[in-house]
């Protein structure tokens, strides 16, 4: 992990870099300030996914290579179809379950288990950052809220993040959800 | 400069390296699978091939991309464009079959000439080969492309060329994320 301190810079007018920024301090606000423990199994199974298609054309490659093609045909075959197979459960598996969601992070509360979700998508030349903060408690119940706004509010003029408005603004979602769950 | 190049990299945690090596390895094993899927459907070891020489004009020209196919039911006739395999060259050659000898049991062999050569292809096979049998067949031309292969050949001619251009794309892929 890096250190929070640490000044990253980066250019504003980058989509796609302010965005993976703001997410990777966010990531840092949830398992640093509000001492969250991280959980890996949705990224890990992407990467399981990941690695099995690139296996499977390692596989591909190697056996071609030892038994050239008229031999190796029938295990072309397999590999090429189940290789396209996995493609298309990646994408289902990005689309569809892991919808942009950048940190799982667990909490325990009393006895109560809490998971906090937060997903972020930055529309093509916007400079609109929108996070989605899902927090789900042990009995399956999941409150959300999300916010929109410019990069601007967490970088600042050189590109450096500023964590504490990250810290504040994430702190304030997260007060707001946890004490939302106590009125009712 | 270059530090900032590697920035998005030295911010990465371990399992955002990761998928960003995966994600390399996936552009590569995607062209790969095509690849090889091609070579299932079209039953050639090499589905496309460049031209390499101007032996086949006005057929065919030097950087024109060929579409081979190779199913063996369908038999070998005179007149077709075949490319084979010569033992002891590494490229294979596109040339027209001249004359073909098919025997009751289903063997064939023939002799190819280019059509813009003025003797037949036997000086060009391995020593002592006078024909040409289907084991030498990598694929027959069924389409093509005008031209298109010129990119091939330049990176091939100039490999410092090729391997800047493959270079550039690969750290390009690796340092940037999504």
């Amino acid at each position: 992990m890096p250190e929070p301190q640490e000044a990253v810079k980066i250019n504003k007018w980058d989509g796609a870099a302010a965005k993976n920024a703001i997410d990777d301090a966010i990531r840092e606000v949830f398992t640093g300030d509000l001492k969250c423990k991280e959980s890996f199994a949705l990224i890990d199974g992407r990467l399981f996914l990941c690695a099995l298609a690139v296996g499977v054309a390692l596989y591909a490659l190697l056996w071609d290579y030892l038994y050239p093609f008229p031999q190796s045909r029938l295990v072309l075959i397999i590999c090429v179809s189940s290789y396209f197979i996995l493609m298309g459960i990646l994408t289902l598996y990005t689309t569809f379950k892991e919808k942009g969601i950048f940190v799982v992070a667990k909490e325990k509360v009393g006895n109560n288990n809490r998971v906090w979700e937060a997903s972020s998508y930055v529309k093509k030349h916007d400079d609109k950052y929108n996070l989605v903060l899902v927090m789900r408690d042990g009995s399956g119940k999941s409150r959300e809220v999300s916010v929109n706004k410019s990069f601007a509010n967490f970088i600042d003029t050189n590109g450096a993040i500023v964590q504490n408005v990250v810290v504040n603004e994430i702190t304030k979602l997260y007060n707001s959800l946890s004490s939302e769950k106590k009125e009712k | 400069m270059l530090d900032s190049l590697f920035d998005d990299v030295k911010r990465m945690n371990k399992r955002q390296f990761i998928y960003q090596v995966l994600s390399f390895g996936m552009i590569v094993s995607s062209a790969l699978m095509i690849w090889k899927g091609l070579m299932v459907v079209t039953g050639s070891e090499s589905p496309i091939v460049v031209v390499l020489s101007g032996s086949m004009e006005p057929a065919f020209h030097r950087g024109d991309l060929l579409f081979l196919t190779n199913y063996p039911e369908e038999p070998v006739r005179v007149g077709e464009i075949v490319v084979f395999k010569v033992e002891g060259r590494d490229i294979p050659i596109v040339h027209r079959v001249l004359k073909l000898h098919e025997k009751n049991n289903g063997t064939v062999k023939f002799l190819t000439k280019g059509d813009n050569n003025s003797v037949d292809d036997r000086g060009l096979y391995a020593q002592g080969q006078l024909w040409l049998t289907k084991k030498d067949v990598v694929g027959r031309a069924r389409g093509f492309l005008p031209y298109v292969g010129m990119v091939t050949i330049y990176m091939n001619e100039y490999p410092k060329l090729k391997f800047a251009v493959l270079a550039c794309l690969a750290i390009y892929v690796l340092v940037h994320r999504e």
